[in-house]
């Protein structure tokens, strides 16, 4: 059960879960041949935005040490500059890594 | 054969014949059973557990155990769960009848992501990371119509989703979850400009999770 | 507008289901250095890549 308000912006604005995750993968092998560096990068850029939610919630705990916190973050942006890395080295800009397989898009 | 966990619940007849009652020490583990070469991500059998889920509220509050869970047998369940089942058994007892709500909201002006190229130390972006998706706030009069709609609530507690969005969850009595969707319903009828998803009845997730105590 | 709030209602349904409740500890564990970073989830994207490198290669 579930009551909405203003639906229009809240699909817009509200960032499931579910949006993170990419549909059952078809096994169609001409998306794969020519696709699989994208779904590739698609998903380790998808595992870098969940370590990132994961180090914030282990912040939420609020016991970190202060060298804990400072690996964290290092990481986190060097797995982005890697990604940076990754996505010129390819060709890919930003937009082309917003998978879109079916009904549901990988959040961008 | 492996079987999907979904929650720790206090009975078998809460259970079954739903889903596969497993037990462990002193209570049970509700589980669909899938074959073992079968994706967790499968669309079809997401579905089909979120199915579950809501039929096994039904019957009775359970905790919520988070998805991705699978045990081949009780062994393997119990060895998996055993650091968490004296808490769970005194979780369950003392919220047997209750269900949790939670209330999204989209904020009016979403936090700027800090940009990585603007730090040299680790520890400062994450914090700066940490600082927007904190500094995201709603309006204050909505905030206190929220708790006073969830004023029904035995707990209540504010999550930070992200940069753009919050979230307040909240224990309710299952005989108050009517009264609840009626005190949203007139929440939206007030505040017609704020996006907000109102949705319940779910087992214990929020006051379920450890890491909050 | 219903076929919206049908769609946020399956999202919001799967975003309960794939984002809350307790996590068991040893089911996927990545870590960063010496801090454990416990993500359950991982297993599912990895299945995932999996599939596909068995499918391109048959």
């Amino acid at each position: 059960m579930l009551i909405t308000n203003d639906e229009e912006q809240l699909r817009e604005r509200l960032v499931f879960t579910e949006s993170m995750i990419p549909e059952r993968i078809r096994a169609d092998p001409e998306i794969v041949e020519n696709g699989l560096a994208k779904l590739v990068l698609s998903i380790i850029e998808l595992i870098r935005r969940l370590l990132e939610k994961q180090a914030l919630r282990r912040m939420d705990g609020g016991n970190l040490t202060e060298e804990e916190i400072e690996r964290l973050g290092n990481a986190l942006m060097k797995l982005e500059d890697k990604m940076a890395e990754m996505k010129r080295v390819f060709g890919f800009a930003d937009e082309e890594l917003n998978l879109k397989l079916g009904p549901v898009r990988m959040w961008e | 054969m492996k079987r999907v966990v979904i929650g720790a619940h206090l009975r078998r007849e809460d259970i079954e014949p739903l889903a596969d009652a497993i037990r462990v020490g002193e209570i049970f583990l509700s589980g669909v059973m899938v074959a073992d070469d079968q994706p967790l991500s499968d669309r079809d059998l997401l579905l089909r557990v979120a199915r579950t889920r809501a039929a096994l509220l039904d019957r009775g509050t359970f905790i919520a155990i988070r998805y991705g869970l699978a045990v081949t047998n009780e062994h393997d369940a119990a060895s998996k769960c055993a650091a968490h089942l004296s808490r769970w058994r005194a979780l369950l007892d003392a919220h047997s009848n209750e269900v949790e709500v939670t209330l999204k909201i989209a904020v009016a002006s979403p936090q700027k992501r800090p940009d990585r190229h603007d730090f040299k130390l680790g520890a400062d972006y994450l914090r700066a990371l940490y600082a927007a998706r904190d500094a995201a706030t709603v309006d204050e009069r909505f905030r206190a119509a929220a708790e006073h709609a969830l004023s029904e609530a035995t707990r209540r507690r504010w999550l930070h989703r992200d940069e753009a969005s919050l979230e307040l969850a909240a224990l309710v009595p299952r005989d108050r979850l009517e009264a609840c969707f009626a005190a949203a319903a007139d929440l939206k009828a007030r505040f017609p400009h704020i996006p907000f998803l109102f949705s319940g009845p779910w087992p214990l997730e929020v006051f379920a999770d450890a890491d909050h105590e | 507008m219903a076929d919206q709030i049908e769609e946020l209602a399956l999202l919001e349904t799967l975003d309960h289901l794939l984002d809350r409740g307790v996590v068991i500890a040893g089911e996927a564990v990545i870590s960063i250095g010496d801090v454990d970073l416990l993500y359950l989830g991982l297993n599912i994207v990895l299945a995932n890549v999996d599939a596909i490198i068995r499918t391109s290669q048959k």
